[in-house]
């Protein structure tokens, strides 16, 4: 076992399934001389050479079409996009190219490619989307959103071997997150959900590293006042452990989901929408609440921020009104935004706000 | 005996002709069909054009690859795909190489280097820049051909996929099908370089305009740049010159006016073809009479057998997304 920081351990990750496998591909703008904008890559390309790490012209549409079709034929490439808000310009060769070709070839062809991206999250308009509703969305792709720094590496491997397209989404602040990591890291099946606290009054549902780690110490403040909260981060969207959610719904009788993408056709209304179909509808005790971006872009201003994204705060009040409780006045709001600034300050590499 | 350029020998030519022509009949028959509600799929008819598709691919090696665009039938045929296997495609059948999924013209054929575009116009050419990445990668020398319209080359997607492959010395060949529209926009209004392959210049690498109606000039120029590809010397773009006889597809009327039409025709690949073999003694018309009986009968059969082929089970629809059957993904 080693400790190491979110970003050495998918270096580590990539470099063992480069090692073991001849075809994995790494391609991306800036990612061999600079190894990334937050150094995921780094030391890569002196070790593996420019065949295998090759850096890309600003063309985000040709290189994710372009490893599409070198999956088609064999390799395995795996794409870096320098941000996660440069979905929109490739998005024609994820939905109609990586995410069909199995289906419309009967499965004669298929795209084992990984597209692993950054969510920068909370910085301007331009770099702080998530989008893992719209790519969850469409038929064809697997989503993975990892969100604790140990299961980065088994969740990237498994994308890295599985025969399908995968978007693997790297919230940016768990690239300094420190976790354990085996000395050979071993693959974690995707769609299986982590359950990071148990809990029985209240079951939240959260993902994106900043997003859980908020769910944890708000559910740490809610345990001192009485309030038992279940943690689940479901680490992969599509395929999804909806037995998970359902179970623990069973349980707890409350769900409250917390996602930092905006609400409107969120990923949290289709789990919302899921579990109203499931068994456990006929156990809920509260409204199911959604604890999300209202529906703005993000301000480039920090005194906005707090309109744009959910906050502790609003989550602490979300599990009170499932709780139906009156929040108390002098509690949470102080410690847990304080707490939770302490991550958001921070965050290194490229952006540093 | 007569010689023949490039090393082809009288057989390839007969070959050749039989391909345009078997392209030509089933232009005829499909565009006649469809307007007979008798193929439900609406066909892209490549008349006119047929000796792009042949040219280009005639010369290739069993282990390369093409990428045909949505109107490079004949690209099908040279690669050795009947008529059969692609009604049932047309007809949506069981028997379809996509099972009823996807449409003749996105039909991928991996046993015969068929590569499978999508329904995006230009959006195969950076996914043919990453196979031919593969195929290097292989070392045996193998080569992808992508086809794709004028009206594509204004996509970015066609630029950027010019500037990876030249970044990459990808063994590519990019074929330009240039009949003069997309859609209804005419390329010397909409395609602002004066010939497509001048557009090559910017991205280094060589950039010809071909006859696209000479079959012999296209597999000459085709060849040429095979080669290249093969030597590790990298991409390159080939303009073939070319006319659509017909409109975009059988659902949009003609907009062009009847002495356009008129003169396109006056450079058919089926005719220069022809009367190169005839002068040379090759071809009688006996040997025409036959081809034409034996095309027209294997269309008609194919056609007939295709109709009566058997439709796919509805439950096939959640097999093949993805690797598991599509209801484990939870949602
Ligand atoms: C990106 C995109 N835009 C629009 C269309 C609709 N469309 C289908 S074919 C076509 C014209 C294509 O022209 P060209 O590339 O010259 O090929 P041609 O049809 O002449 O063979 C258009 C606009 C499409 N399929 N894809
Ligand atoms: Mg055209």
């Amino acid at each position: 076992m080693r400790v190491l920081a979110g970003n050495q351990i998918l270096r580590e990750a990539l470099a063992q399934e480069m090692e073991r496998d001849q075809r994995v591909w790494l391609l991306g703008e800036d990612i061999g001389v600079l190894g990334g904008i937050y150094k995921v890559t780094e030391g890569l390309l002196q070790r593996f050479g420019r065949d295998r790490v090759t850096d890309m012209p600003i063309s985000e549409s040709g290189f994710v079409g372009m490893a599409a079709g070198a999956a088609m034929l064999g390799l395995r490439p795996v794409v870096e996009l320098m941000f996660a808000d440069l979905f929109p310009v490739c998005m024609d060769q994820i939905v109609n190219t990586a995410a069909k070709t199995r289906f419309v070839t009967n499965g004669l062809l298929h795209v084992p490619m990984v597209i692993r991206t950054p969510t920068i999250s909370n910085v301007t308009a331009y770099q702080s989307q998530t989008f893992e509703a719209w790519l969850a969305h469409v038929p064809g792709l697997k989503v993975v959103m990892p969100s604790k720094p140990q299961d980065l590496g088994g969740l990237l491997l498994a994308s890295i071997r599985d025969p399908d397209p995968v978007i693997f989404l790297e919230n940016r602040f768990v690239y300094d997150m420190m976790g354990e990591v085996p000395d050979v890291i071993e693959p974690i099946p995707l769609g299986q959900a982590r359950i990071c606290r148990e809990g029985t009054d209240v079951t939240l549902v959260a993902w994106g590293a900043n997003m859980v780690q908020m769910a944890e110490q708000v559910a740490d403040q809610a345990a001192e006042d009485g309030v038992s909260v279940e943690v689940i981060d479901p680490r992969t969207l599509v395929p999804f452990d909806l037995r998970a959610i359902v179970q623990s719904v069973c349980k707890t009788g409350r769900l409250v989901v917390l996602h930092e993408a905006v609400r409107r056709c969120g990923f949290g209304a289709e789990i919302v929408a899921s579990i109203a179909d499931s068994e456990a509808f006929s156990k809920l005790r509260a409204p199911m609440i959604r604890v999300a971006n209202p529906g703005v872009p993000v301000p480039f201003s920090r005194a906005l921020h707090k309109y744009a994204l959910p906050a502790a705060e609003d989550l602490m009040a979300a599990i009170y009104r499932v709780m139906k409780r009156v929040m108390p006045k002098a509690m949470p709001k102080t410690t847990v935004k304080q707490q939770v600034e302490l991550v958001a300050s921070r965050p290194s590499g490229y952006l540093r706000r | 005996m007569a010689k023949f350029p490039y090393g082809l020998t009288a057989d390839d030519l007969l070959k050749m002709y039989r391909l345009i022509l078997f392209g030509r009949r089933y232009g005829e028959s499909v565009d006649r069909w469809y307007k007979a509600g008798r193929l439900p799929q609406l066909p892209y008819i490549s008349m006119g054009q047929e000796a792009v598709g042949v040219g280009a691919c005639y010369g290739l090696r069993a282990d390369d690859w093409v990428l045909p665009s949505l109107r490079t039938n004949e690209a099908y045929w040279t690669r050795g795909v009947t008529v059969l296997e692609q009604f049932h495609g047309m007809m949506g059948n069981a028997h379809s190489i996509t099972g009823g999924r996807e449409t003749s013209n996105h039909a991928a054929y991996p046993d015969r280097g068929i590569l499978v575009g999508t329904g995006l116009i230009a959006s195969q050419i950076p996914v043919a820049v990453g196979a031919a990445i593969a195929l290097k990668r292989k070392g045996k020398g193998d080569v992808i051909v992508c086809f794709f319209g004028d009206g594509g080359s204004n996509r970015g997607d066609f630029h950027e996929a010019l500037n990876l492959a030249s970044m990459l010395k990808a063994p590519v060949v990019f074929v330009c099908e240039n009949n003069g529209y997309g859609f209804t926009a005419p390329a010397s209004e909409v395609v602002t370089a004066k010939d497509v392959a001048d557009r090559a210049m910017s991205y280094a690498m060589p950039g010809k305009t071909v006859d696209g109606q000479d079959v012999l000039a296209v597999y000459g120029a085709a060849q040429e740049a095979v080669k290249r590809a093969r030597q590790g010397e990298g991409p390159t773009l080939l303009e073939c010159k070319t006319h659509r006889y017909l409109p975009h597809c059988p659902s949009v009327e003609e907009e062009r006016p009847p002495e356009v039409l008129h003169k396109m025709r006056q450079r058919d690949p089926l005719v220069i073809l022809g009367d190169r073999l005839q002068r040379e003694g090759l071809l009688s018309q006996a040997t025409i009479q036959s081809m034409e009986q034996e095309i027209r009968q294997e269309l008609e059969d194919s056609l007939e057998q295709a109709e009566h082929g058997p439709i796919p089970e509805p439950a096939e629809v959640f097999h093949n997304l993805y690797c598991e059957p599509t209801t484990a993904m939870g949602l």
